[in-house]
């Protein structure tokens, strides 16, 4: 078969996974509530405010994701040398690192939760460890899952130099920060306060105020992955998955229509710029129409 | 070994930290206030973001370099090698800030807004007005995407410049990777720290802090240089 055509079929395929581990791995932040967001839910008993959020912010998410998808790739990559099937080299390497994403879950719960007992009065809820463990790891192996899948097609098909575990890594650190710059703010500016009207940034003599009362009886980390799911979630997913197709397609771009190393390298670093340009353009777009659908304050 | 094939690479090693340093500077980080939409600029952390974008760089300037044909010591070859890492950056975190912005939008209604100037340099649009009371502004206003793109493209240039300058002394294509991983994370907490929190881009006064920024990276790569200068030779 057509070498090119076997690289975007890859390409497509690793795409994919990327945009359902991207997905996976915000939704899984929200159940958890992990990353920026997290600080208010740390605010929250502070200000009086006692909650059923999960709390389990064991790192900022690229250093927790990296380090799980890392774990995943090394376990993976050892077994894959001594000769097992790939795919299940991988399930088991996911496997692992979801054990790994548990332990320091719980962990992360029962001292982040514990150390507001005294002082704060939030009490330590083993209903909401048992509930949100489950969704958790299971959220967390989906993400791990699909990225070592797109770190492995990366590195077998796709020409990347690297060894899978470090490929991982990067991948890792790249869905994480990704997610916590994107789908983290539907959590953050949203959902941790809607009880405020929607339109507006939360100021700063509100933060900590967080919501504890959800659509039914009092909220916990689920009810918040059910409403990220709308939005922040899919968002999130595209926006890996459109980095991992992008990123890729302009280098095969540039070796079906170029000649010789340079023309080829030439032709991807075009189309590349070419990408960023359409997105500016489409920033700018949103910009305007954020403007004239909003308008400015007028009471100030 | 001879000198020059030292001498080379570890002028690039600090050339690239200081590069990083100033990249990250420019790439407009709101931190966890931007999380809650309280301050302008994406929602996360300056040195998860920048090692973010910089890695994405740093595995296309790798496949790049893995390309059949290419000779690390061909200034064309290095250039468009540099060029893929700075675009592959520059698609990460222009993509990034796109669908921040899309969620800022209509996921939470905000207007994007930058405290630090009062009219945005590309567009004209007047800032201050669309702020949220009580909040130093939201989202990526044009101003800071721009500021983002640059910031990108630098963080792409310098990880895929230290990348080269480990492969040139002789380091296997996995382990320069990892050792480029940590160069660039060095080097953009130093920036992390000379800016302090948040920073909306080369329009925050933050900005002028960049020289000190700089000099401390130009150090500090310096010294790691020689020190993988060394590990090279197997002192």
């Amino acid at each position: 078969m057509d070498p090119t055509l076997l690289a975007l079929g890859a390409l497509a395929f690793a795409g994919a996974s990327a945009t359902v581990a991207g997905c996976a791995e915000d939704l899984e932040s929200d159940v958890g509530s992990q990353s920026n967001p997290n600080s208010q839910v740390q605010l929250g008993p502070q200000m009086g405010n006692i909650h059923r959020y999960f709390n389990k912010a064991i790192s900022g998410e690229p250093v927790a994701y990296g380090l799980y998808v890392a774990v995943a790739g090394l376990i993976a990559w050892a077994l894959m040398n001594t000769g097992l099937n790939v795919l299940l080299a991988i399930v088991i390497g996911a496997g692992v690192a979801a054990i790994v994403h548990g332990a320091y879950a719980v962990s992360a719960y029962l001292g982040r939760i514990v150390g507001q007992s005294k002082n704060f009065g939030q009490p330590v809820y083993m209903d909401v460890i048992m509930t949100h463990i489950g969704p958790i790891v299971g959220h967390g192996f989906i993400a791990v899952f699909c990225m070592l899948l797109a770190a492995y097609l990366a590195g077998t098909a796709l020409g990347n130099p690297f060894p899978l575990p470090l490929i991982a890594l990067i991948f890792g650190i790249t869905v994480g920060s990704i997610g916590s710059s994107t789908g983290d703010v539907h959590y953050g500016a949203e959902r941790e306060y809607q009880k405020y009207p929607f339109g507006g940034g939360i100021p700063v003599a509100n933060q900590g105020d967080i919501d504890i009362k959800a659509e039914t009886g009092i909220r916990n980390g689920m009810d918040s992955s059910y409403f990220c799911s709308r939005l922040g979630g899919p968002l999130t997913g595209l926006c890996f998955g459109l980095i991992v197709f992008l990123d890729g397609w302009r280098g095969i771009i540039g070796s079906i229509l170029g000649g010789d190393l340079i023309t080829k390298s030439a032709i991807a670093i075009v189309v590349g710029i070419i990408i960023v340009a359409i997105a500016a353009y489409i920033n700018r777009v949103i910009e305007v129409y954020a403007r004239n659908k909003y308008g400015p304050y007028t009471n100030r | 070994m001879d000198a020059v094939s030292l001498i080379l690479p570890l002028a690039e090693i600090t050339v690239a930290g200081a590069i990083i340093n100033a990249s990250v500077h420019f790439i407009p980080v709101g931190g966890a206030p931007a999380a809650m939409a309280t301050s302008t600029g994406v929602g996360t952390g300056t040195t998860q973001l920048a090692a973010g974008a910089g890695f994405t760089g740093l595995m296309a300037a790798a496949v790049m370099a893995a390309q059949k044909g290419i000779n690390l010591m061909n200034p064309a070859h290095l250039a468009i090698i540099l060029l893929s890492g700075a675009v592959g950056s520059m698609i990460m975190l222009g993509l990034t800030m796109l669908i921040g912005q899309l969620i800022y939008v209509f996921g939470v209604g905000v207007v994007p807004a930058a405290d630090k100037c009062d009219k945005d340099p590309f567009t004209g649009d007047y800032q201050k007005s669309y702020i949220t009371p009580g909040t130093t502004g939201h989202a990526i206003p044009t101003v800071c995407f721009i500021s983002g793109l640059i910031g990108a493209a630098l963080g792409g240039i310098g990880g895929g410049l230290a990348y080269i300058a480990f492969k040139q002394l002789g380091f296997d294509s996995g382990i320069a990777g990892i050792v480029a991983i940590g160069f660039f994370f060095m080097n953009a907490v130093l920036a992390s720290y000379n800016i302090g929190g948040t920073i909306e881009g080369f329009h925050d006064p933050k900005f002028k802090k960049i020289p000190n920024g700089i000099i401390a990276s130009f150090v500090a790569s310096l010294v790691a240089g020689a020190i993988i200068t060394g590990m090279s030779l197997g002192i």
